[in-house]
């Protein structure tokens, strides 16, 4: 009898747990999977500096000046443990902070705006359970005349558009899937887009690169050009590239683009990074040589 | 040993040292050469590398006889990275990164794991297993990456 009694609740137990923790693991891994394609670590780490993961303080520069990313651990006092899913929502799609202050465009809510409602739950879901690390923010060091944040209202009113991404009904669900991934999580653009003198994109440069990125480094042109992009990659040498690194001529990424193939692409599944790759190739071909040196004098090392 | 003995030494003695530090003196090349250098041996090692990628992957089934070769070429190649990086060639038209110097230790130990995973590589080659081979090219893969990233300026490329 006793024995009975116990497999009926052993039973009970596994249908209503079993389920439930099911959905909580898919739930879990499904926010993972968009925090590795967002690149939330990437920047959000100081691991040079053997920093704690998300905690923050990793220096970026840029022709403004040089901010030192925030602490997003869900640490109460020095994170973001006190936000609500709302908190973050904003943050995301408007560039607010829950104090109501604009955020600077290095945070690239023009880009995770464009995420659907659904995934931006989803990553929240799973960022609000990381660790939580005690480390208090550096403040930015600015020139003098980006410090005044009001000043952002105008740069939004110009440069910023919110809104999640809208499928284009004249492409493939391929392609509109890899131009979610790459414009609105993977956030290419915020690299790989040159800006003008106030830090707007220039939308119809998309992806053509930039000798003054982050860091004071060139970004490579990635659109299809055939001289100044890259028009000879198939979407093949692009797979491969995001998968380990290693480009047609067997060089390998390096720097930056090295950790966001470690922190995000190479976690991609195969069909992500083949519409990634399509859509990157589909991209109109703009001519915008960004390497310094002329061909054939390479200097790599 | 007579006076003229503990001399007759020291001649010879001057002689193998100087016979020994003229070739070493004349070692101490041009920094922009020794950069150049290395970055033809970079370039070929690369090319080796991808020209097995392509054969281990397939794309170019007609050149399968030529893989070992590609792979005992990184292998030679990956031998000793770190002698290509001679004190003093950190100046100039390069992209290494001053901690390839200054943080020596952790260069050579990645410089020492790419040897090993060339190693791996070209042994996996010679097994002929394919699965094994290509789980061996992905870690020496990962082996190039890790050192690019934390030991070369990102540059713009085609």
């Amino acid at each position: 009898m006793l024995r009975r009694t116990c497999a009926v609740i052993a039973f009970g137990w596994l249908l209503c747990v079993a389920p439930a923790t099911g959905a909580a693991q898919d739930l879990r891994k499904h926010g993972e999977y968009l925090f590795r394609a967002a690149g939330c670590a990437t920047c959000h780490t100081n691991e040079k500096n053997r920093g704690a993961p998300l905690a923050g303080g990793r220096a970026l520069k840029t022709p403004f000046g040089v901010f030192y990313t925030p602490n997003i651990t869900p640490d109460p006092e020095t994170g973001i443990g006190r936000w609500s899913e709302a908190d973050f929502t904003r943050a995301l799609r408007a560039g607010v902070s829950p104090e109501g202050q604009h955020y600077y465009p290095a945070f690239p809510y023009p880009s995770y705006a464009r995420m659907r409602d659904e995934d931006v739950r989803v990553l929240w879901a799973y960022l609000s359970k990381a660790k939580p690390v005690r480390r208090a923010n550096k403040p930015h060091e600015l020139l003098w005349f980006v410090r005044y944040r009001p000043l952002l209202g105008f740069w939004k009113a110009l440069f910023f558009r919110p809104g999640p991404y809208q499928s284009r009904s004249d492409r493939t669900e391929i392609w509109n899937r890899g131009a979610y991934l790459a414009n609105a999580v993977g956030h290419c653009g915020e690299c790989h887009t040159p800006r003008n003198l106030l830090g707007g994109m220039k939308e119809r440069m998309a992806m053509a690169g930039t000798r003054a990125g982050p860091e004071g480094d060139p970004i490579p042109n990635i659109t299809p050009h055939k001289t100044s992009g890259i028009g000879r990659w198939r979407e093949s040498d692009l797979m491969e590239y995001f998968d380990s690194g290693m480009m047609p001529d067997g060089d390998f990424a390096g720097d930056i683009m090295a950790e966001v193939v470690d922190n995000s692409l190479r976690h991609l599944t195969q069909d992500d990074r083949r519409a990634i790759a399509g859509y990157i190739l589909s991209l109109p071909p703009v001519d915008n040589p960004v390497r310094k040196e002329k061909k054939n004098t390479d200097s790599d090392f | 040993m007579t006076k003229h003995d503990v001399r007759k030494r020291f001649i010879e003695l001057g002689a193998a040292v100087f016979a020994v530090a003229l070739p070493l003196g004349l070692q101490a090349s041009d920094p922009q050469d020794i950069i150049k250098y290395r970055q033809a041996v970079m370039k070929a090692n690369g090319g080796h590398l991808a020209a097995a990628g392509a054969i281990i992957q397939g794309k170019v089934d007609e050149h399968q006889g030529q893989l070992a070769e590609h792979v005992r070429a990184v292998q030679a190649i990956n031998k000793d990275i770190p002698a290509l990086f001679p004190d003093g060639s950190d100046l100039g038209e390069t992209k290494a990164l001053e901690a390839v110097w200054n943080k020596r230790a952790d260069f050579e130990k990645r410089a020492k794991d790419t040897r090993e995973k060339s190693e791996a590589l070209a042994k996996a080659v010679s097994g002929g297993d394919n699965k094994i081979i290509v789980a061996r090219l992905k870690e020496l893969q990962d082996a190039c990456k890790a050192c690019h990233k934390d030991f070369r300026k990102e540059e713009k490329k085609k």
